[in-house]
């Protein structure tokens, strides 16, 4: 039963950050997560400046606050003329580095470290519960259910709106479709996703799941219906074969985790380059006939 | 087409990697304790004797802030009876599935069980204790009473033999005091300051008479300023240090730029050698006991600064 949880959790976080991921990815925006993953530590600074605990609750919303922040900051960059990655570099060091001068300022002699307040551990997940309606499960699988739930409700109301607004933004406007109110509610969302991820499982699982089975999906779709449904599948099939490569070489679950995306990547990669010349080769042999 | 060819990966994915590992029957004796740190395992270990099977979730070299669990981290905390932790905060990310834990089994902060006068505050921060107790003798003392009576408490069949054990154990740790009182004092008065990389030393310093000054803080995302170097430059100087202190868990980069600088000032410092500071040395070794530990330390500083 400890066992299955964990990989519960992992199928979670795959298929959540892989539906999240493809318009990430889509937008060019997929370092965003790796940027919040930094912010996080101004907020959780501020959050204790503020209330001087150094109670989950507040640092949790002191994150999540710090990740709207970093996506509204990169999106008013972006909209003034700025590149996508140069407005996210330089809204993630500059938070990054107020967190850290704040630190030294005001909270030198706590032990304030992102690592250690806010970032979860796949392999704790089974023993923290929580019971609603007389089910007992581990608190990250509630999260992520509900993290879940809420991504697959904003894509259900918007998902032609945000097709329109991700490859063709003018025309999308010309016909009326709310652009910014829409970029806007997809970066709170994500980034709503990735602090309640990061809280659950840990940063390098959730940047891992929310970029590589996006970017592998992409290889082999021909439609952003089947990029959907590939990256979920790989996400959830990284979770499971990581799971069981670290048992077998008993290392951190999370790192096997985001192992096992890499190396699906590159092994779909090598296989789609492999089909790719056999159908050359095929070509150029007909027409030589 | 694409269907296909995602199947063919994943097959050729689980041909890989598809054998599991066998479970390693472990052999089976009558308790089984898991306590987080080495320290706390040593002592686990010295107490129960043969009688328990012990072991710790941080090995050898692992900093307590960067632990990272592994996945047979799982099973040790699912099958332990009876689960040890420091407390005070050193397993910050732990903390929650302890408490939650706490409601099927025994679940001990030895930390909690001290005498609360004895502990040192964080430096201004007065809610929080400073985590480091293994450097006090007289606390370790303090959690091996802790830790015998909760394991008479669990285990009562084996009253006698943990008792015997904690005689012996506890007669063990008034040598080490003695041999460290006798060790320091071959340092003069004036040298006794001890410089190390972060601040894990201020029990050691308090009990065995030492100033401790550390570069960086305790928290490792806080770094050190060029202020703090200079001012550890000058500190150096001005006290006539013979030796500074690296130590197994954390990098020395920052010493060897504090000697670099006092060398600019015409002030020669050495690098004492590496104490072990939040984790102890492989297991097997000398340095792998807790007591072996605290005399390699104490060798060191002796030797470095006398």
């Amino acid at each position: 039963m400890i066992e299955l949880w964990v990989i519960i959790t992992g199928l979670l976080v795959g298929i959540t950050c892989g539906m999240a991921g493809v318009f990430l990815i889509l937008r060019k925006m997929s370092m965003i997560a790796d940027a919040i993953s930094h912010t996080v530590l101004f907020g959780i600074v501020m959050a204790f400046i503020i209330t001087q605990t150094l109670n989950g609750f507040w640092m949790l919303l002191g994150a999540a606050v710090a990740g709207i922040l970093t996506a509204y900051l990169v999106q008013l960059l972006h909209s003034s003329g700025i590149q996508q990655d140069a407005a996210i570099g330089v809204v993630f060091t500059t938070l990054f580095a107020a967190g850290v001068l704040l630190i030294t300022l005001f909270a030198s002699h706590v032990h304030l470290d992102v690592e250690h307040i806010l970032m979860g551990e796949i392999a704790f997940v089974p023993w923290d519960k929580w019971t609603f309606f007389a089910i007992t499960m581990p608190k990250a699988v509630w999260i992520l259910l509900l993290v879940l739930l809420i991504n697959i409700g904003f894509l259900l109301l918007f998902f032609k709106e945000m097709k329109l607004a991700t490859f063709d933004s003018l025309y999308a406007a010309s016909i009326g479709v709310p652009i910014l109110f829409l970029h806007y509610g997809f970066m709170t969302s994500i980034s709503f996703t990735t602090v309640a991820a990061f809280d659950s499982v840990g940063a390098i699982l959730v940047v891992a799941m929310l970029i590589g089975p996006a970017a592998t999906a992409n290889l082999i779709s021909k439609s952003i219906k089947q990029m959907f449904l590939f990256s979920m599948l790989y996400g959830g099939a990284a979770a499971i074969i990581g799971y069981y490569l670290a048992k077998f070489w008993d290392t951190s679950i999370a790192g096997m985790m985001a192992t096992a995306v890499g190396l699906l990547f590159i092994m779909t990669l090598c296989a789609q380059k492999f089909m790719d010349y056999k159908r050359k080769a095929l070509v150029s042999k007909l027409e030589g006939v | 087409m694409v269907m296909k060819r995602f199947l063919g990966v994943m097959v050729l994915m689980m041909l890989l990697f598809g054998c599991s590992a066998e479970n390693s029957a472990t052999e089976k004796k009558e308790g089984v304790v898991v306590a987080t740190t080495g320290h706390i395992a040593d002592v686990i270990k010295e107490i129960g004797g043969d009688h328990l099977t012990v072991s710790a979730l941080m090995g050898p070299g692992v900093d307590p802030h960067l632990y990272k669990a592994t996945q047979s981290d799982l099973s040790k905390l699912e099958n332990a009876e009876v689960i040890f932790y420091n407390g005070l905060q050193l397993e910050g990310q732990m903390l929650d599935i302890f408490d939650q834990m706490s409601k099927d089994k025994t679940v001990l902060a030895v930390g909690d069980r001290l005498d609360k006068a004895k502990l040192l505050d964080s430096e201004d921060e007065g809610l929080l204790h400073d985590p480091h107790i293994w450097f006090n003798i007289d606390l370790w003392k303090q959690v091996v009473d802790a830790v015998t009576k909760t394991l008479v408490a669990e285990y009562p069949a084996f009253k006698d033999d943990f008792k015997a054990n904690e005689k012996t154990y506890l007669e063990k740790l008034d040598e080490l005091q003695a041999y460290a009182k006798k060790r320091i004092s071959e340092v003069p008065d004036k040298q006794r300051i001890l410089v190390t990389a972060h601040d894990a030393f201020n029990y050691f310093g308090e009990s065995q008479g030492f100033e401790v000054r550390g570069l960086q803080g305790l928290s490792t995302e806080a770094e050190y300023g060029v202020k703090d170097v200079q001012e550890m430059v000058d500190f150096l100087v001005d006290n006539k240090i013979k030796a500074i202190f690296v130590e197994s868990s954390v990098s020395d980069k920052a010493m060897k730029a504090v000697i670099e600088g006092a060398k600019q000032k015409g002030h020669e410092v050495a690098i004492g050698g590496e104490l072990f500071s939040d984790a102890m040395g492989a297991e097997g070794t000398e340095e792998g006991t807790y007591v072996g530990m605290y005399q390699h330390n104490i060798d060191t500083i002796v030797d470095a600064l006398k």
